[in-house]
């Protein structure tokens, strides 16, 4: 792993949390166990962070422990998520996703006027990639059949969505808890997308 | 759910069963269960072994009980001896007796009188014990207020109010020179920490008080720091 680490000194220095608020919401899960990563320095054991993940984290629930109460945030950074059905105008008012990309989710899923949380998030990934233009409509729908495909993994554990494209022709691949993934020469990673992220954004739009 | 309504399950004297779903799992005398429990009341006066997890909304041990999966119970009252072997998830943990667990303890509230084991992390929102007790993880919980019979030993403890008092007993007393009434732990954080016959790595926190017969190697601290005379710290650090 590459990523930046963070000492858990700098990180309350730098956020001003207490230690209590960190443990209690270690306990609460708001923080993935993962994330905390031991190292052994020259005063001893020391518990370091992925610095991105944990202060972009830290300032979520700081933001949102105003409005919502601690199990409530739990919720929201669990993968399980509580039921929920969304009619189709629901989502287009709350700008969750696009009338043509909605139409085009529902033309492909082939499922009725109301999104549960796991077709929700389908129709969003699908937004956000067909949006950001880095795929086009037949990839579209590579992506909502894989993910359609794997919906139960997706809910339980945090997948990664990679589209690839070689001379031209162009792969869908679902990473369940993968480190790094490397591919032959000449292929071009297009877009990477952290469903997890995904579901936190959405989370976040839907409360 | 289903609807058909649930057996109870009742083993007077010597007895075994196979496991499955009940109401009300009564064992007086000697009973072995050879398979998994799920029940709402567990209730155990005598001897018993579970060759499975149990499941149960109120669990009372009165006896010994043995579990060879994990333990998981909205309440739990031990006044004799549980062991498991693996999980123990229980809301509301009160023991007046022993309770060793192999894995992780999680719940809510937390009131330990005897002997208390965990294998791996105990995480609760309150942990109050009057015990001699051992955790190979970590201790983490807002409130912990603990006296020590004995040594105890932790990994690591963190939580908010951390208060640790020391009991001397008079036997406690007569063995001093072979086992010291002492917790034994490498790495101690929390907001408001005081601490009396504690041994520790490191202790970090904002307001530290250093009680008798401690022996810290570093404290960093953010606000105040006490330390009482017969104390020994080995450096202290305002950061």
């Amino acid at each position: 792993m590459s990523e930046e680490l963070i000492s858990k000194k700098e990180l309350l220095d730098l956020t001003g949390i207490s230690y209590g608020q960190l443990y209690r919401w270690k306990r609460k899960d708001l923080i993935p166990e993962d994330w905390f990563i031991r190292k052994s320095t020259f005063t001893g054991q020391e518990t370091f962070f992925p610095k991105e993940k944990i202060l972009e984290r830290i300032e979520k629930i700081q933001m949102m422990k105003e409005n919502l109460s601690l199990d409530e945030l739990a919720n929201m950074f669990s993968p399980n998520v509580a039921d929920l059905k969304l009619g189709e105008n629901e989502l287009i008012k709350r700008n969750i996703v696009s009338v043509t990309v909605l139409n085009l989710y529902i033309e492909n899923e082939k499922g009725g006027p109301q999104l549960d949380f796991s077709r929700t998030l389908e129709a969003y990934v699908l937004e956000k990639l067909l949006q950001s233009g880095e795929i086009n409509l037949d990839e579209g729908k590579m992506v909502v059949q894989i993910l359609k495909d794997n919906r139960s993994i997706i809910k339980q554990k945090s997948g990664e969505l990679v589209i690839t494209r070689k001379l031209g022709v162009s792969s869908c691949l679902l990473l369940i808890n993968t480190e790094a993934f490397h591919f032959e020469n000449g292929t071009k990673v297009v877009s990477r997308t952290s469903l997890m992220h995904c579901m936190e954004e959405l989370k976040a739009k839907l409360l | 759910m289903d609807t058909k309504k649930r057996g109870d399950l009742h083993i007077n004297g010597i007895g075994g069963s196979n496991g499955g779903q009940f109401e009300q799992v009564t064992i007086n005398g000697r009973g072995t269960v050879k398979s998994d429990i799920d029940c709402d009341v567990f209730d155990c006066n005598g001897v018993a072994t579970v060759k499975g997890s149990v499941k149960s909304e109120k669990a009372k041990v009165n006896g010994k009980v043995k579990v060879e999966g994990s333990l998981e119970s909205q309440v739990l009252d031990v006044d004799g001896t549980a062991t498991i072997k693996e999980n123990l998830f229980v809301e509301k943990l009160t023991v007046n007796g022993h309770v060793s667990a192999g894995g992780r303890v999680k719940g809510e509230e937390f009131q330990i009188k005897g002997l208390f084991k965990a294998g791996g992390d105990c995480e609760a929102e309150t942990f109050h014990a009057e015990s001699h007790f051992s955790i190979d993880g970590l201790l983490n919980a807002d409130d912990i207020d603990v006296k020590i019979y004995g040594e105890c030993k932790v990994k690591e403890i963190g939580g908010q109010t951390i208060t640790v008092r020391s009991r001397e007993t008079l036997i406690g007393s007569l063995l001093k020179p072979f086992a010291k009434t002492q917790l034994v732990t490498d790495l101690i954080e929390g907001d408001r920490i005081d601490l009396e016959s504690t041994s520790a790595k490191v202790v970090r926190g904002n307001n530290v008080k250093i009680g008798p017969d401690c022996s810290i190697g570093v404290v960093e601290y953010t606000g105040e720091i006490v330390i009482a005379n017969n104390a020994s710290v080995g450096e202290s650090r305002k950061v």
